[in-house]
């Protein structure tokens, strides 16, 4: 450091200089303040990509002395361009959280109790091994069912093929996506995927219905949506509560809960009647026109202003706004969509009406994904399960994803024993007393089996039941299979390095893994060794220079988003039965189910009840990050909102602490109540993930309430088994 | 010469705090503190016609700051370039500046029991880098740049676009972060938030009004002494030297 010059004099020089005015265009070089340094201290960077949700943004984690200081944005990102999240700025608060699981450990108590023993890696996994074989032996691999979550489990995913079952479900399909990869891909031939792609910044007319961007934080789906909007794009906002996307809006519909597809209806009626549809697009590549312009034509604005509580002018007029900016309509087909059970017939609306408006893989619409071509590993195939599936994919639930699971299916088969008794649940990545509704019924299972494993980071609720608890390093500490992502414009390769070593005992996952395959004798499943050999296996016909993408985190490849670019070896686009757009379905009707979609009352609350509703907050993921101390510090407890006129029938006061009950006495803790306009009277808003039960983390602890232990009941989709959770009611109790 | 400016685009902020933990983690501001933070205005209007606000507060940067002012030993001080800074090593941590701020910019970090506050990035600054908070900003609502510059940004949005600053007429002390919006929107953030009239601004003017002749009196004396003292070295030396 040069001495004697202080930072007064320096800004003063630099400023004088001009060195600074540079900014943006060439980094100006600083005595004082060089690139690569932070303060006195010499940092290294290493590029990798967030977990603090799933959208997997690039971040630089700067490095010290084997110490993570910061993590920032990584500009060279081809998604997220440098921007993080809250949340992602956060992480180094989950890598050095005190409550974090720290080594393995057994338990000695009673389930539930939460007493354990610690024990080493070798015991613990000679342990689990022995478990395993005993469990093939006896009742048949399919007895373990494995419930993941994430890409990190993606290892476990082949460890647990390779043993022999087939049982593995996620709650990213039956409580969350399901509905809209399926009612989709029944439409188009193909779901969406995430990242989502959407073309919020070409788009002329956002529409969303409940998706709650700015609330629910994806980086760069915010951006998109913000700039999107700053060039001039209009917003229609279809949402019971003033959400932050409302507030932006052009057009915020206060829609009756429950009642979306009879909106849809009717949009799709003013259009056909109207006939400002996309005709060429219609002629050219859709089948079922006919049908469902006979469909939709009893359902008039009038019809739905009735059942939606919305004026049918308004009704009208947003769909005259969709008809004059198609095809750029980004008309968001939404993430989490099990809400009332009937939600794939309602994603075939939205899916319909993407392609009357001639949206799909059009600019400023829905784009298409592009693939690319990753290394294969020789590897036996995996044993053939001898049983069906446990969770109905496929039979009970006929458009069920296989890859992805129906987590209550499996849960259902563990509590009844049939098809088979299930026996034993590995949980990765997930905290299913948060994750899966009903959680007596959750946790009735887990009372069933004869071992329940978790792999997780923090000592989340789950872990008071489980019989073995693994400690998995955090994301900052580990390596992971790279995101191979398709559904954005340009498709990319991103991969996840370790920042620093493990703390404590924890192992990453991709070590327990082949540990774990070491000890079952499946280690041809694992032909590596190292991470680094798989990550070579891996890029290798993509003819990526590894050094450069272990410096910049990820690269990307030219993409084809748009039906005019596309080229043969892309494929069909619309690789339907019929090879066209399915607005009316065949399939659905071969298998019993409306060709069409069409509006079913969903029940209203009871006199003295409100719907509960449920979201997100843009500082927290799922139920995951409320022991951050950063984002605690930000937010710390979720609030209930209650309209005005509802809370001064109820002589309620603002920051008012009251315990809600549902409609089977399930009560939930204190929670604040929040009085505000913003939203219908008939509902009753909260965010997810907080009121956790574990006392060990400090932080979280009973902070808050949790919707999730409110949602006893839950409406299950009949095509492909999502739990519709907006189906429970809560009364306010004062304390 | 530069006038740097923050501009947030309140039209596409989401209020999700990136910048405000990007920048707790940038500057290791201890937990529960904060040099910028989103608040929210509240719901306004009759249903359904509402209207909602993020305000995004930090340090304004100041044409005619009062924190300067009201500092009694000169450790906020502003630049040519219009940042202002506070000198960690004449700080005291008596607080005026935060009664002066109208815009609750500053904090006194309970670490170092001194004032603490946005210094638009500035070693970032002179590492090329963005503002923490404009790197990181999810919705691509922050901008940063220099006013003096036309090229800019900023420059368009607050001649072009018509970035508004938060000011009222009793309190105009032209603060160099903008807010563009819908007008109800800026109206809402600056009728919920609107900046307070500067505290306190006169014990620290006075106290260094009467300060001021002593100080410059015991730096006469001293440039005075070691005036002397030189030239006396210089002959006593030259003496001692000659002995």
């Amino acid at each position: 450091m040069s001495p004697k010059l202080t930072r007064r004099d320096f800004i003063r020089s630099s400023s004088l200089l001009g060195a600074v005015t540079t900014l943006g265009t060439a980094p100006a070089q600083s005595a004082e303040h060089p690139p690569g340094w932070r303060g006195t201290t010499r940092v290294e960077t290493i590029a990798t990509n967030c977990e603090m949700c799933f959208w997997r943004c690039g971040v630089l984690a700067e490095v010290a002395h084997g110490k993570v200081l910061k993590l920032e944005g990584n500009p060279s990102h081809p998604l997220t361009k440098g921007r993080l999240c809250a949340k992602g700025n956060a992480g180094p608060k989950l890598l050095y959280d005190p409550d974090r699981l720290k080594y393995p450990m057994l338990r000695v108590g009673e389930r539930g109790e939460g007493k354990f023993k610690q024990v080493s890696w070798d015991q613990a996994l000679d342990f689990l091994a022995g478990r395993l074989t005993e469990f093939k032996q006896k009742y048949g691999p399919e007895s373990v069912a494995f419930f993941p979550h994430g890409v990190a489990s993606a290892f476990f995913h082949t460890l647990m093929r390779a043993y022999g079952t087939h049982n593995i479900a996620e709650p990213a399909f039956a409580q969350c996506r399901g509905p809209r990869e399926v009612g989709y891909a029944l439409t188009f031939g193909q779901g969406l995927g995430s990242p989502e792609p959407v073309d919020l910044e070409e788009s002329k007319l956002i529409v969303l219905i409940g998706t709650h961007i700015g609330e629910n934080i994806f980086t760069s789906q915010v951006t998109a949506f913000a700039d999107g909007l700053s060039r001039g794009a209009k917003l229609i906002v279809v949402d019971p509560r003033f959400s932050t996307a409302a507030a932006k809006a052009d057009w915020w519909l206060p829609i009756r809960p429950g009642t979306d597809t009879a909106l849809l209806l009717a949009w799709m009626h003013v259009l056909i009647t109207e006939e400002s549809y996309d005709k060429e697009y219609i002629s050219r590549y859709a089948q079922g026109f006919p049908e469902l312009a006979a469909h939709v034509k009893e359902f008039t604005p009038e019809w739905a202003e009735t059942i939606t509580e919305l004026p049918a002018a308004k009704i009208r007029a947003t769909a005259r706004a969709m008809a004059a900016a198609k095809p750029a309509v980004a008309l968001h087909p939404g993430r989490h969509t099990t809400w009332y059970g009937d939600d794939t017939q309602r994603a075939r609306a939205m899916a319909i009406l993407t392609a009357l408006l001639g949206s799909w893989g059009q600019k400023g619409g829905i784009f298409l994904p592009t693939a690319i071509k990753t290394g294969e590993f020789r590897t036996p195939a995996f044993p053939a399960p001898k049983r069906e599936r446990a969770d109905g994919a496929g039979t009970r639930f006929p458009l069920a994803s296989e890859e992805q699971g129906v987590t209550n299916g499996l849960v259902d088969a563990t509590v009844s024993g049939k098809p088979y008794p299930i026996k034993a649940w590995i949980v990765y990545g997930q905290n299913v007393l948060e994750s899966i509704p009903q959680r007596p019924h959750t946790l009735e299972a887990i009372r069933k089996l004869d071992l329940m494993v978790v792999v997780d980071v923090l000592p989340m609720e789950q872990t008071y039941y489980a019989d073995l608890v693994l400690p998995e390093a955090t994301y900052l500490e580990r390596y992971d299979m790279p995101q191979i992502a398709l559904s954005a414009k340009q498709p990319y390769i991103a991969i996840r390095q370790p920042s620093v070593e493990p703390l404590y005992e924890s192992k990453p996952g991709w070590w327990i893994t082949l540990q774990m395959a070491h000890r079952l004798g499946l280690e041809a499943y694992f032909p590596w060794k190292t991470p680094e050999e798989h990550l070579a296996t891996l890029v290798q016909p993509l003819g990526v220079n590894i050094d450069t993408l272990l410096t910049r985190g990820a690269v990307a490849f030219p993409g084809r988003p748009y039906i005019a670019e596309r080229l043969p070896e892309d494929g069909p686009l619309f690789p339907t039965q019929s090879g066209k757009i399915e607005l009316y379905s065949p399939l659905l009707k071969q298998l019993g189910f409306d060709p069409l979609p069409r509006y079913a009352p969903v029940g209203e609350p009871p006199v003295g009840y409100f719907r509960l509703l449920y979201g997100r907050a843009p500082v927290h993921s799922f139920a995951r990050s409320q022991n951050n101390a950063w984002l605690d510090a930000l937010m710390d407890e979720n609030v209930a909102w209650i309209n005005e006129d509802a809370a001064r029938d109820l002589r309620l006061a603002e920051g008012q602490q009251v315990v809600l009950e549902n409609q089977d006495g399930a009560k939930s803790l204190p929670i604040r109540v929040s009085i505000t306009k913003g939203i219908r009277r008939d509902c009753l808003y909260m965010v997810h993930g907080f009121g956790h039960e574990s006392r060990r983390l400090k932080l979280a602890y009973h902070r808050g309430a949790s919707d999730a232990g409110l949602m006893t009941r839950v409406k299950v989709d009949p095509i492909m088994g999502g739990t519709g959770m907006r189906v429970n009611f809560v009364k306010v109790v004062k304390l | 010469m530069a006038r740097y400016a923050m501009v947030t685009d309140l039209r596409k902020c989401v209020g999700c705090q990136a910048c405000t933990v990007a920048c707790n983690s940038e500057w290791e501001v201890p937990t529960g503190f904060a040099r910028t933070h989103v608040h929210a205005t509240g719901v306004a209007g009759v249903f359904p016609d509402l209207v909602s606000s993020f305000y995004v507060a930090q340090c304004n940067h100041c044409d005619h700051p009062a924190c300067t002012k009201a500092c009694p030993t000169g450790a906020t001080y502003q630049a040519e370039n219009g940042i202002v800074h506070i000198d960690r090593n004449l700080c005291i941590g008596c607080g005026y500046c935060l009664e002066a701020c109208p815009y609750g910019a500053r904090y006194i970090s309970p670490t170092i029991k001194k004032a603490d506050k946005c210094d638009f990035c500035s070693p970032r600054l002179e590492r090329g880098q963005e503002p923490a908070c404009v790197l990181t900003c999810t919705a691509h609502a922050k901008f940063f740049g220099n006013l003096e510059d036309p090229k800019s940004e900023v420059f368009n949005m607050v001649y072009e676009q018509g970035a508004r600053r938060l000011e009222t007429p009793e309190v105009a002390i032209g603060p160099n972060v903008y807010y563009l919006g819908k007008k109800e929107n800026v109206d809402l953030v600056l009728a919920t938030f609107p900046p307070h009239r500067p505290r306190l601004l006169a014990p620290g003017e006075i106290w260094r009004g009467y300060l001021k002749p002593f100080i410059l009196a015991a730096v006469g004396a001293t440039f005075l002494g070691q005036a002397v003292a030189f030239f006396h070295q210089l002959k006593v030396g030259e003496e001692e030297f000659e002995k």
